[in-house]
């Protein structure tokens, strides 16, 4: 090896004179291509690394400079024929992972590969337990190795998911390693937007790589990840956001930014509450596309069941398909979707509601819409007030454990209202609302007897101190008194 | 009115010679001086004793022991019981109004040197009372169950355990096993309302009839005075009547206090919970606890809590002797190195407790 | 001091007058303290500490296939039975928005009705929005009766 290191030095050295003269001087090339010829030899002579001036000898070891079989191919060169298994990617490794040495190539690849490729999910044993998964040529091809950008590639963008799913399509070899996991990504990828533009040739959309990262593929469950939960919509923003880059699409690039800030992207990325949707939950995977207008409430109703259920039996669903409007998103937007307030119900200017009904037109249910919201309104100020009065109870020290306990019923009532407001029935909204009034109300009670006892309290200390007072004074003047009496007496 | 009360006087009379009793007390006389002030504490401390004893009472009427109710029965004594909120908040005010005005009554003997002879019976009864006092604040402490007792519990019980020899044993005792349980709270019950006061009172008792028998000692410098120029007061009824008067008056600072300062209660112990920052222990455990973490962790060959622990011991036990080792008050001269010790001892506990109250 | 040359009768007068507020101060403050230890020892409406905060009741009273709330310290815990007979209790404050969750005979889940949130038998969330499990007690079986307490 220690020879081997030497002579790439040296070639090292001379690559920039004259790499055409060292190919010239590749015994081993000349004369495997006289003698056998076959496709590594045709293959190499395209490949990046014989453009390079590095010799079959880079790789397989030996003396490249020399005719004689014997010295050539001697061990004592350092032959050491075709390597095998983790020997693979540690003969790339040998340059790749050496910053000086690629450098002296011209080349500005990062050096990382090797070790990304350790620490990946592919870097794991295979099941003969003496290699690695996936070594470098397994994606990269031994001999005809040519740069990503080149169309030829197996890792150029139009190629790449092909030799994905080399192995990732195929069940049988999939279910040594991961069982689980399904083999039916390409398909689903072919259905998405990325995917069809993928296919007819555009190599800017994203392909396997973009969200799962090339030598540094992990575990969608692993924090590092690309995929992972928290971490998907830096990866998809990492194209989405940048203008320039998708300029030629004409779609917004502003998702990300809204995203972050609405009630999903805080509770992800800033709660890093793994419940929270990312991109994917919405939009899908493999098959990512944007929710259609009718499916939009399914893909939100998979976490937000009962106002999906509430909405479709609501008198809502029909006048909403009638006028092709999009289901959740007409009130509460998509992207941006900020935590829905009171203010979203009702006949207010800010009110949605308001926006399709108007006392004018549509007086019932500009009725309905202002009594709801009156209703709401009225639960959580007699909510706010009663834990006020419990707070203000429990800060001048009195035990109103109970009181509070039953506070969680209003709370409960409220959250339900709030809930109860996609089935747009003014009946049963006021059936839901009207438990956590009563409950706000006994509470509230309950609390203003406390604060009656803590006043009550002071009233008794002030006549008990009254008491005491009047008894301490009278007990001074007695003893002074006696005193007096005693004084007399002496004298 | 009158009649039924000189008859029931005269048939106790009759049998038990009350009339001697009431010799006795009318003859007595306490000094006038301008220490007299100091005098008041130990009948404040006696008064607060009292309190204690019935609000300790009335609460074991409705409190029940063990690691499942223990908190929620205070919880019950405070919200549901009628005037709960009182008698707790009292017994816990009375517990540290005690141990401060015992704190002054022990230093005022001390300064005072009325422990020499003849009253060192009086003197070591008091501190004996004095350490029972600490022992009723440690163990009531951790009967509400709640978070801060638990853990301030496990700490001092910890540093029981540290002492060399005894301390392991020792602190399985107290603890009633190796952890602070349910096992521990049981024993402390069983401490609080019936080994302490048992012992306390017949303390008590020696040291009232001594204080009662012996009358009140005087300052050394007032002995030198001729009898003529000496001030008194009889016993009875004005000292006693004073005594009432300023009974009175803590009473009604113990009302305002539990009224305006109600004793929290916090949340309820956790076994598993990590504890919570800032784990103090009683005001008058602070002193010691402060020293205990200004020690270093080795002191020559010596580790350095066992040695401070061994420190504390010590100089419990020379004060507790102070008596028999100071002849010179004895003897009735004056002793300075005395004076000096006291109140260094004095500002120590002051500075450390404030220092360990701010940090 | 001006007190003693006054004439002997007023002096009588004045010392009835003190006399009458001795006895009432001595009578008011009486009242004032025996009146709190007096109402202290009427028993109160509820005569005991509630001890359903760690006993849930008796094995016997708990139906199988059924979830009952038990209401542990300030917090509420959901009591579960399976079919098979065996207990176990999460807490049945939802992850989600704090709501109470309660037990679904129908679906054989924990259920939330706040935001349909569901739970299954061991409190691990499997729809809807909340994002945590329910956290577990332990309970334990003494004789006939359920104890409920916090999980280590």
């Amino acid at each position: 090896m220690n020879r081997i290191t030497r002579m790439m030095m040296g070639i090292a050295l001379l690559v920039c004179v004259s790499a055409n003269a060292l190919r010239a001087q590749d015994k081993c090339l000349s004369c495997h291509e006289a003698t056998v010829g076959g496709q590594p030899v045709e293959m190499f002579k395209h490949d990046i690394h014989h453009a390079k001036g590095i010799s079959c000898a880079g790789c397989h070891g030996g003396d490249s400079k020399t005719e004689e079989m014997d010295q050539a191919m001697n061990a004592k060169a350092g032959y050491i024929g075709v390597p095998k298994g983790d020997e693979i990617s540690k003969a790339c490794a040998n340059c790749h992972a050496n910053a000086a040495k690629m450098k002296s190539f011209g080349s500005n690849l990062p050096t990382n590969q090797f070790q990304n490729l350790q620490e990946s999910v592919h870097g794991k044993l295979a099941t003969n337990g003496k290699e690695r998964i996936v070594q470098c040529t397994t994606c990269h091809n031994a001999h005809g190795i040519v740069a990503v950008r080149n169309a030829s590639s197996p890792v150029f963008p139009l190629n790449i998911v092909k030799t994905c799913t080399k192995c990732h399509a195929d069940a049988a070899f999939m279910r040594m390693y991961n069982p689980s996991l399904p083999v039916d990504q390409l398909d689903k990828y072919r259905t998405s937007v990325h995917g069809i533009r993928n296919a007819k040739g555009d190599a800017k959309v994203a392909q396997c790589a973009s969200c799962h990262g090339s030598h540094d593929i992990r575990n969608a469950k692993d924090t590092k990840s690309k995929v992972y939960a928290t971490n998907v919509p830096s990866t998809c923003a990492h194209c989405h956001s940048n203008a320039e880059y998708m300029k030629e699409y004409k779609i917004p690039t502003d998702q990300f930014d809204k995203f972050s800030k609405s009630v999903h992207g805080v509770a992800l990325l800033t709660k890093h509450d793994l419940g929270a949707p990312a991109c994917n939950s919405c939009h899908g995977n493999h098959a990512a596309t944007p929710p259609g207008i009718s499916s939009v409430s399914k893909v939100c109703g998979t976490c937000h069941a009962l106002n999906a259920d509430l909405f479709s039996a609501s008198p809502h669903k029909k006048a909403f398909d009638d006028r092709k409007l999009p289901e959740c998103e007409t009130c509460h937007s998509n992207h941006e979707i900020i935590v829905a307030t009171n203010k979203l119900l009702g006949v207010t200017s800010e009110a949605v509601c308001s926006r399709c009904h108007s006392e004018a037109q549509n007086a019932k249910g500009y009725a309905a819409a202002k009594a709801m919201r009156s209703l709401i309104d009225s639960l959580e100020n007699n909510e706010k007030k009663a834990s006020e009065l419990v707070n203000e109870a429990e800060q001048k020290g009195m035990e109103i454990s109970e009181a509070k306990y039953k506070l969680r019923d209003a709370h409960q009532a409220r959250l339900e209202s709030r809930t109860m407001v996609h089935a747009f029935n003014e009946g049963r909204f006021r059936e839901v609302a009207s438990k956590g009034l009563v409950v706000s109300a006994t509470v509230s009670a309950e609390a203003t007897d406390a604060l009656d006892e803590y006043v009550f309290r002071r009233i008794g200390l002030g006549l008990a101190t009254l008491a005491i007072t009047i008894l301490a004074i009278s007990l001074y003047v007695y003893i002074r008194r006696i005193e007096r009496r005693q004084a007399k007496g002496v004298q | 009115m009158k009649t039924l009360w000189s008859k029931t006087y005269h048939w106790i009379n009759e049998r038990v010679e009350l009339d001697g009793l009431v010799e006795f007390m009318g003859k007595k006389y306490v000094p006038v001086n301008s220490h007299s002030i100091w005098y008041y504490f130990g009948g404040v401390s006696l008064f607060l004793f009292i309190i204690q004893v019935v609000t300790g009472i009335l609460l074991l009427l409705y409190y029940k022991g063990g690691e499942a109710l223990a908190f929620e029965s205070i919880q019950f004594i405070m919200s549901k019981v009628q005037f709960g909120w009182l008698i707790r908040s009292i017994h816990s005010w009375t517990a540290n109004l005690f141990i401060l005005t015992a704190l002054i009554h022990m230093f005022s003997v001390y300064f005072g040197k009325a422990y020499r002879k003849p009253r060192e019976i009086t003197w070591v009864t008091g501190m004996l009372m004095f350490f029972l006092a600490m022992g009723f604040g440690f163990s009531g402490y951790l009967l509400p169950w709640n978070e801060l007792a638990f853990f301030a519990t496990k700490v001092g019980t910890d540093i029981a355990g540290a002492v060399p020899v005894v301390g392991k044993p020792m602190m399985v005792f107290l603890r009633g096993g190796e952890e602070v349980t349910g096992a521990t709270l049981s024993r402390f019950i069983g401490f609080h309302v019936a080994v302490l006061p048992g012992l306390f009172t017949v303390l008590l008792g020696i040291h009232l009839l001594l204080v009662q028998r012996q009358g009140m000692s005087e300052p050394l410098s007032y002995e030198e005075e001729s009898p003529k120029e000496r001030k008194t007061m009889p016993f009875f009824p004005n000292f006693l009547l004073r005594d009432m008067l300023l009974w009175l008056i803590v009473l009604n600072l113990l009302a305002i206090l539990a009224v305006f300062f109600p004793w929290e209660l916090g949340k309820k112990a956790d076994l598993f919970a990590s504890a919570p920052a800032g784990i103090k222990p009683e005001w008058y455990f602070l002193f010691m606890f402060q020293t205990l973490k200004y020690i270093p962790g080795k002191v020559f060959v010596f580790d350095g809590e066992v040695l401070g622990i061994m420190t504390f011991g010590l100089g419990g036990l020379l004060w507790l002797l102070v008596p028999f080792w100071d002849r010179k008050s004895s003897r009735g001269e004056r002793n300075r190195f005395i004076n000096y010790i006291g109140l260094f001892i004095v500002l120590y506990i002051i500075i450390l407790t404030i220092v360990g109250w701010i940090l | 001091m001006a007190e003693s040359t006054e004439p002997m009768d007023t002096q009588e007068n004045r010392r009835d007058f003190l006399k009458y507020f001795l006895g009432g101060g001595l009578i008011a403050w009486l009242a004032a303290i025996l009146y709190p230890m007096m109402a202290y020892l009427k028993p109160p409406k509820q005569a005991e500490v509630e001890v359903t905060s760690v006993k849930a009741g008796k094995v016997g009273a708990v139906e199988k296939d059924s979830g009952t709330i038990v209401r542990f310290g300030n917090k509420p815990v959901i009591l579960l039975r399976n079919a098979a007979g065996e207990f176990r209790a999460f807490s049945a404050t939802c992850t989600h928005l704090d709501c109470t969750v309660q037990y679904r005979k129908d679906m054989g889940l924990i259920w939330c009705a706040c935001h349909n949130g569901r739970y299954d038998l061991n409190g691990r969330n499997v729809a809807g929005p909340p994002p945590r499990p329910l956290d577990e007690y332990r309970v334990v079986i003494q004789g006939e009766d359920i104890l409920i307490s916090k999980k280590a």
